[in-house]
């Protein structure tokens, strides 16, 4: 309990019989810390200990990510009806087709630390802003276009394509698991040069 | 200085962070993979850490903003809401330095990223916090108001 302690009688005329003070006690303070600090591992080690094990197995950031596709898509059904995803595989097999042209939705920096091999910038923002002159960069309308970003936990991919599906082109997928994905499945990247 | 020492200003501090902790760590009890989605974002940590973080943080936060709210063991509640300030403003001021975009995790279903403007509101709540951790009054408090009606004796100490 906090330190809540009879004080020592006053000179002091104003001062009541048993007037209620707290005295300050580091070692209370640290004991009172320590007291809930055990309490929350108590409960939350009891309530969430399969997500602790996945977090020791390595599992958890696999779990992470498809709970952030999965919301993604999701949120995609809800605000975007009309977009749709592709798998990696898929994507890949039209990369290696050369039919779908990529398009990176992240910053400019982003994209030229590293982007999906081919890939053409194409920042939300800028587009959204009237920086990027959209015909020059994709003049064929009915051309197989496919937006990504960093994977599951951002949507700047998402809201690319319904910009461009916006914009009368109407040949757009998105993917979802982003460069991150991508990368994870050996499939080809480019990197900027390591400044000396 | 006189107004540091209001009971009354002490108690609308005391409930307002403790409000807000419990505000923040319910809903991340409730959707325990939303909070560890959040740390993983921040792209700092590894696998067993970011399980830790989600499994105990948010307890840590409820039973924090509850001690705070109902006036018990508030000297150690504020200490502990302290040191979590401190951490959350060191991983916003990280993630500005290095540009991410990311929501910091704070508040479920409340869009707030991790950026200067956060790290202002979490400097300004941590002077909040450290307030009740060094101005510690429980003349009102749930706890203070039960003492007294078992106790009338007491009721000028307490009032």
């Amino acid at each position: 309990m906090v330190d809540i302690q009879k004080a020592a009688p006053k000179s002091s005329s104003k001062s009541p019989k048993n007037q209620t003070h707290i005295v300050f006690s580091w070692s209370q303070t640290i004991r009172d810390c320590l007291w809930i600090v055990a309490l929350a591992i108590l409960l939350g080690g009891a309530l969430n200990y399969t997500l602790l094990l996945d977090a020791i197995d390595g599992k958890l950031i696999a779990g992470i990510q498809q709970k952030q596709l999965t919301d993604l898509r999701q949120k995609a059904e809800q605000l975007y009806p009309g977009i749709s995803f592709i798998d990696l595989v898929s994507a890949k097999k039209l990369y290696d087709d050369k039919i779908a042209t990529f398009l990176d939705a992240r910053t400019a920096p982003e994209y030229q630390r590293e982007h999906i091999a081919g890939a053409i910038s194409l920042p939300i923002r800028a587009l959204v802003l009237g920086d990027i002159e959209l015909d020059k960069v994709l003049p064929s309308k009915e051309a197989l276009l496919i937006t990504y970003c960093d994977g599951g936990e951002c949507d700047i991919g998402l809201e690319l394509a319904k910009e461009l599906s916006e914009r009368g082109y109407n040949n757009i997928f998105v993917l979802g698991e982003g460069y991150p994905g991508w990368e994870n499945a050996g499939y080809p990247m480019e990197r900027s040069e390591p400044q000396p | 200085m006189k107004l540091l020492h209001n009971d009354y200003l002490h108690l609308a501090v005391r409930l307002l962070i403790g409000g807000l902790f419990l505000y923040a760590g319910l809903p991340k009890i409730l959707d325990t993979m939303g909070f560890a989605s959040s740390i993983y974002n921040y792209k700092l940590f590894p696998s067993p850490l970011i399980g830790l973080t989600a499994a105990f943080i948010p307890w840590v936060e409820v039973l924090a903003g509850l001690a705070l709210v109902l006036g018990v063991k508030v000297r150690g509640a504020s200490l502990l809401i302290s040191l979590l300030f401190v951490v959350f403003i060191a991983l916003a001021a990280i993630s500005a330095i290095r540009g991410l975009d990311v929501d910091c995790g704070c508040f479920s279903g409340v869009e707030r990223k991790a950026n200067w403007l956060a790290i202002f509101e979490d400097l300004a709540l941590l002077g909040c916090s450290f307030f009740i951790f060094y101005f510690d009054r429980l003349r009102v408090s749930p706890i203070a108001l039960i003492k007294k009606r078992n106790n009338p004796d007491k009721k000028e100490a307490l009032q």
